[in-house]
């Protein structure tokens, strides 16, 4: 049986919710296995594959996918559809280079689908800096869905 | 390299997605969501994909930046938008594509997309460094 929406209210208030600032460090192995994943080489100069702003963020600030499902007060793991990414690099990122990264959630809202069926719309962003510079930015844009499994 | 408007970036194809890669991504990412590693919940679902692992979305985003890296240099990807109209399966073709769209003095304007079977599965757009 699903679970009831949660309060709309309960909803919007995650506008503003900060992920505590943190560091991390991509380790080779890391990047072997993800870039392996891939399909690709590996790239020069300790490049790390930039696919890794996806996940990076989330490790750096002390949290986890399935953290943010639980933010959202996900129906289940099964009920998260992705929106967007919108993702900016400023430099590439590197392997054995630490980053400083913030994050938090930027929009989040109840909308209707054009079926009728009821979603919430959560916005993440998180910001990684290395030495004070701005290196990469990441946008996630997820739908909470409702009542549908 | 001359480039103009309208030329279309070269391909980049994964002759066939891989459901243990999606299990070693799952780890990596600590993404818990069965829909990548087990068959099963899959199957469970009333979407009609059968026994096949879906790939994760970061995954197939993954092939769009092959492509351009191979096109012009890995890091030469300055910001990209990505949505995901449809899914990704375990054992798919699926191959990256992309047109330029504009040039500019902060890079290549690119629309790029991943299709299967001319379906298209991502598509979004990107600007890329020159």
């Amino acid at each position: 049986m699903s679970k009831p929406a949660p309060p709309e209210q309960e909803i919007t208030a995650l506008v503003g919710h900060k992920f505590p600032t943190g560091n991390y460090t991509i380790a080779h192995w890391e990047n072997f296995l993800l870039t392996d994943c891939t399909g690709s080489p590996a790239l020069p100069d300790g490049q790390a594959h930039p696919v890794a702003l996806f996940h990076v963020p989330f490790l750096g600030t002390g949290t986890t996918i399935a953290d943010l499902f639980a933010l959202g007060q996900a129906e289940s793991d099964l009920s998260i559809l992705i929106e967007s990414y919108d993702w900016e690099f400023h430099q590439p990122l590197r392997e054995q280079t630490e980053y400083t990264i913030s994050g938090e959630i930027s929009e989040a809202d109840r909308r209707h689908n054009a079926s009728g069926q009821l979603y919430d719309r959560i916005q993440f962003r998180f910001d990684m800096k290395c030495e004070n510079q701005l290196a990469a930015s990441s946008t996630i844009t997820w739908h909470f869905t409702r009542n549908t499994l | 390299m001359s480039i103009a408007v309208g030329d279309v970036i070269p391909a980049w194809t994964m002759e066939s997605v891989s459901a243990e890669k999606m299990k070693t991504m799952a780890a990596i990412l600590r993404d818990p969501n069965p829909v990548h590693w087990d068959q099963q919940a899959v199957a469970d679902l009333p979407l009609g994909l059968g026994h096949r692992t879906i790939n994760q979305g970061p995954l197939g985003l993954s092939y769009i930046f092959n492509m351009l890296h191979t096109w012009q240099s890995p890091g030469c990807v300055k910001r990209i938008h990505m949505t995901f109209p449809q899914v990704v399966l375990d054992g798919d073709r699926v191959t990256s594509k992309g047109i330029i769209t504009a040039i500019g003095d902060d890079g290549i304007e690119c629309e790029v997309w991943l299709e299967r079977a001319g379906e298209r599965l991502l598509e979004g757009t990107a600007l890329v460094g020159h």
